[in-house]
């Protein structure tokens, strides 16, 4: 049977591309079910796909979709049924001469073909677009009779349920899927967590840092249940990391030799490739100062039309690049809040009796959190903080009673880039996810209300 | 996109990825027709193991699948079949060709694994048609492949041509409506001059056709639909068109239920724009209410939702 | 709009127009409730009559008025079972959006394919000649979309059956 999953973000200030997961599993013979599974992640507007079990996405490409008819036509007027009763509507199999993801990239320059984006800040803001994208998706990349198959989608929290009664009609109604289940990412991201060598019980309770190109999110979440009225939204991701790298090489004249179109480029691989968190910002300066040689690194690109080739040395952007998390104000003005602080607040404003679980247990989800130490140096920052609250509470209060302390741990994994995907692969390939389903019977009995109810599974508890 | 493609793109696109950069893999996904592939690198990076388990295997067999599989991959077919699966391939990554395009021509055709051990009956019906043509004979048995769980191909080859059958079913009334009306367009659209030398189609719903009549397994329910093609010989005079109509008949099935789909989703999409318009027109008979800030005693600001 | 769709709806828009005096009522039978009579159906002497506009069998228009609202519901053309199934899928996707609606009854009355349903509050805070308005281009228009969908969907199958066979002469 299939899975399929389809998420969608959160809304946030910055504008934050779609993402949209899909899971198929597969058919029904005796013991072994293998799965098809199309996600999408959050970060860099790429939905992954693949199917359920497996440790690696099939696919990973935007959700863009190409389609003829001007570019510039914005999201709201639906492109095929603009003039429906007009004989070209009629006639054609127009709405099916659409392409979608890289493909749709490509053909971004082809005249006639217009790209769109149909999820905004992680919503879906255009279903025709969505629709298609799927359809496509389904018959084309994945290759799977969407009849045979069990789907299972995401979405952001606090996505409004008709989002989720409208996706479901298109799964039950177009494609006539077996089965559908629509799972919140963040709890998908703690799921992937389960895979880290470090959990013991499988427990549905922790904060999820999930960052990825254009917002990172701070959600804590109870047994399963995203606990909505405490999730904090930070406007530093991945595409300032990037920027900021780009600044400070600039300041430093290293790009001078750098093309102009390539400089964003070099700088992220710079991020990606050379990064890392370190510990005491002073003690590092003053190592790349004692013996640059060893420290510093020469990163060497080509350029992408010319050919030619050039090189960059890389230095103190290596550790400062993700230090933005910890010191926003070197790189913004208006955002100045830690992230240790910010998942301090939203734990402080989670119910009592889950604050423990949920330092317990912070999980790191998405591409932005991929740095080396990240999850170290989070942990130390906020045990600080926390210790030193317990401290003055024992001040306070004056009495020789000292709490027994609160156990921090920030886990970090080897799944982290892709953690809601494969969360969804392992959930997807658990013997309980057909029966957690809805069912096509269901939906023909009930409409698309049922997936107004959500049901937990997997956790141990 | 209008046609579905014969090949796998997943298998495409990771073989293709995996000869530029090997690393180890182990990832399990379908095709159509419930189709499983699980590609996996069991001993090294550059040795991948693709198996594949059809439903329809052991009839598959019976019609000389594996000559086919011999034929275009010949010593990659592996001796020792992977437990779960029906077939595999062993495909070593140093000993594909290194000229880009008998690499790409390489990578295309493990691609159609699928479609070349669906083609064995397709095969076989040509090459009897050619034998009872050359002897007068009278007809071929019926080669049955029940490649779905209810659904299933049956072909046959007599003197002058070959009978394709298909039995599909529709799983919902609504499906069931748009596929008559598709496949009434099928029977119909051969009158055109431009499509005269494509092969005859016959549409029946419900009941089978008299030809198979006697076929056990038959159901005749309402949601059932039998479509017959007639391939004249034309249709496989030399190797090349007969692999381009192998290629295209062994997905009529999956094409058809795809644009039913698809016409839903345009539906879907003309409904959601006719909706928003009578939406308009009601907003029309709204009132305009003046709205006035409404404060509490602390002066916060009430939200009228 | 054709001669004879003419005389129908005028005889609909004249008869809600007719029906739409609606004013605010408590419940009879239960303190502190205001419910639309039509519905809750507690007191009969507060229903008036219900009136059918029947075009012809497969057309009519039911409009059941009582002092406090108005049901109508409308039994929509569907010629062939193509027609039938198109109606139905449109109807149901309006109804799933009820919520915006407003006026827009969530299942029809028995017999017919929609309802509406319009309330004091409704026909307060609404203009009504619009709301009139509302309903007689639904009925225009419905009729119209779904033989445009019908036709549309005659076209695609040729051109999709057109497609798969000459690829065969490739």
């Amino acid at each position: 049977m299939a899975g399929g999953r389809l998420e969608h973000d959160v809304p946030c200030r910055f504008s934050h591309p779609l993402s949209a997961t899909t899971e198929l599993d597969s058919p029904k013979s005796g013991k072994y079910t293998p799965s098809v599974h199309c996600p999408a992640i959050p970060d860099h507007h790429h939905p992954k796909y693949r199917f359920a079990g497996n440790s690696d996405p099939s696919f990973v490409f935007p959700t863009a979709i190409a389609t003829r008819g001007s570019p510039s036509q914005t999201s709201r007027a639906p492109a095929i049924p603009a003039k429906p009763g007009h004989l070209a509507s009629k006639r054609g199999v127009e709405d099916l001469d659409f392409f979608i993801g890289d493909e749709a990239l490509a053909n971004a320059k082809t005249p006639g073909y217009g790209v769109h984006y149909p999820i905004r800040h992680g919503m879906i803001d255009n279903w025709d677009y969505m629709e298609r994208f799927w359809e496509q998706t389904i018959f084309k990349y994945l290759r799977a009779e969407p009849e045979d198959h069990y789907f299972l989608l995401t979405e952001p929290p606090l996505n409004p349920p008709e989002n989720r009664e409208q996706t479901a009609e298109i799964f039950f109604e177009s494609f006539n899927i077996k089965g559908l289940y629509i799972a919140v990412q963040a709890v998908l991201a703690l799921a992937a967590s389960w895979s880290s060598s470090r959990v013991t019980d499988r427990t549905l309770t922790g904060t999820v840092i999930d960052s990825g190109d254009g917002v990172t999110h701070v959600i804590p979440c109870a047994e399963g249940y995203v606990i909505g009225s405490a999730i904090k939204h930070i406007p530093i991701a991945g595409r300032d990391i990037s920027q900021f790298v780009l600044n400070l090489m600039r300041e430093r004249g290293e790009m001078a030799h750098v093309p102009p179109e390539d400089q964003l480029k070099v700088a992220s691989k710079v991020k990606e490739n050379y990064s890392y968190v370190c510990q005491d910002i002073v003690r590092e300066f003053r190592k790349y100062d004692e013996e640059p040689l060893k420290y510093f690194e020469r990163y060497e690109g080509e350029h992408s039309v010319t050919g030619r080739k050039y090189g960059v040395d890389v230095g103190y952007e290596r550790f400062l690049a993700p230090e933005i998390f910890f010191n926003p104000e070197i790189f913004s003005s208006d955002f100045l809040t830690p992230l240790p602080e910010i998942v301090d607040d939203v734990i402080q404003q989670s119910p009592i009796d889950v604050r423990r679980g949920l330092y317990k247990n912070i999980v790191l989800s998405g591409g932005s959190t991929m740095f080396q130490h990240f999850g170290n140096r989070l942990k130390r920052d906020l045990k600080q903080l926390v210790d030193r609250r317990l401290d003055a509470s024992v001040l306070a209060a004056g009495s020789a009673l000292k709490s027994s302390g609160v156990e921090v741990d920030v886990i970090s994994h080897k799944r982290q880039r892709y953690a809601v995907w494969f969360g969804g692969s392992l959930l997807a390939s658990l013997p309980e996810f057909y029966t957690s389903c809805h069912t096509k019977a269901q939906y023909d009995e009930i409409g698309p209300s049922i997936c107004r109810r959500y049901q937990i599974f997997g956790s141990a508890t | 996109m209008i046609l579905l493609e014969p090949h796998n793109y997943i298998i495409q696109t990771t073989l293709a990825e995996k000869l530029v950069k090997p690393s180890s893999l182990d990832v399990q996904f379908v095709d159509f027709d419930g189709v499983r592939f699980h590609l996996s690198t069991p001993e090294r990076k550059t040795a991948l193991l693709l198996s594949m388990h059809i439903r329809c295997w052991d009839e598959l067999v019976k019609y000389g699948a594996m000559d086919i599989l011999k034929r275009e991959y010949g010593s990659l077919v592996a001796p020792q079949v992977e437990q779960e699966y029906n077939v595999s391939l062993e495909i070593d990554l140093d000993q594909v060709p290194t000229d880009p395009e008998a690499r790409e021509a390489f990578v295309m055709s493990v691609a159609m694994f699928k479609r070349n051990a669906l083609a064995a009956p397709f095969e076989r019906g040509f090459k009897t048609q050619k034998e009872l043509e050359a002897s007068g004979g009278s007809q071929g048995e019926w080669m049955q492949v029940h490649y779905r769980d209810e659904e299933a191909i049956y072909v046959q080859a007599s003197p002058d041509r070959v009978t394709v059958i298909f039995s599909t079913v529709f799983r919902e009334e609504t499906d069931r409506i748009f596929g008559k009306v598709f496949l009434q367009e099928f029977v119909d659209a051969r009158r055109q001059p431009s499509i005269q030398n494509a092969p005859q189609v016959l549409y029946s719903n419900r009941d089978p056709p008299l030809e198979i009549r006697h076929l056990p397994g038959l159901r005749n329910t309402e949601d059932i639909g039998y479509v017959t093609f007639v391939l004249s010989p034309r249709h496989f005079a030399n190797p090349s068109t007969a692999s381009v109509t192998v290629s295209h008949i062994q997905l009529f099935r999956d094409y058809l239920h795809y644009h039913i789909k698809c016409s839903k989703a345009y539906m879907h999409s003309r409904m959601r724009y006719r909706v928003s318009e009578f939406q308009k027109v009601l907003n029309r008979a709204k009132m305009e209410v003046a709205t006035t800030e409404r404060k509490t005693a602390s002066g916060r600001t009430l939200v009228s939702r | 709009m054709s001669n004879v769709l003419r005389p129908y709806l005028a005889a609909v828009r004249s008869t809600l127009t007719a029906a739409l005096t609606l004013e605010n009522f408590s419940s009879q039978i239960v303190e502190r409730h205001n419910k639309p009579e039509v519905e809750a159906r507690g007191s009969k002497e507060v229903l008036l009559n219900p009136l059918t506009i029947s075009r012809n069998e497969n057309e009519r228009v039911l409009i059941e008025p009582s002092v406090n609202s108005i049901r109508l519901s409308i039994k929509i053309k569907q010629a062939d079972e193509i027609e039938r199934i198109l109606c139905h899928q449109f109807t149901r996707f309006m109804m799933q959006r009820a919520e915006s609606f407003i006026v827009l009854r969530r299942k029809p009355v028995q017999g017919y394919d929609i309802s509406f349903l319009i309330t004091n509050t409704h026909s307060e805070t609404m203009l009504k000649h619009k709301i009139v308005d509302f309903i007689i281009q639904f009925m225009e228009e419905v009729d119209k979309e779904i033989s445009e969908m019908k036709l549309s969907l005659n076209a695609r199958a040729r051109i999709v059956a057109e497609s798969y066979l000459t690829a065969f002469n490739a």
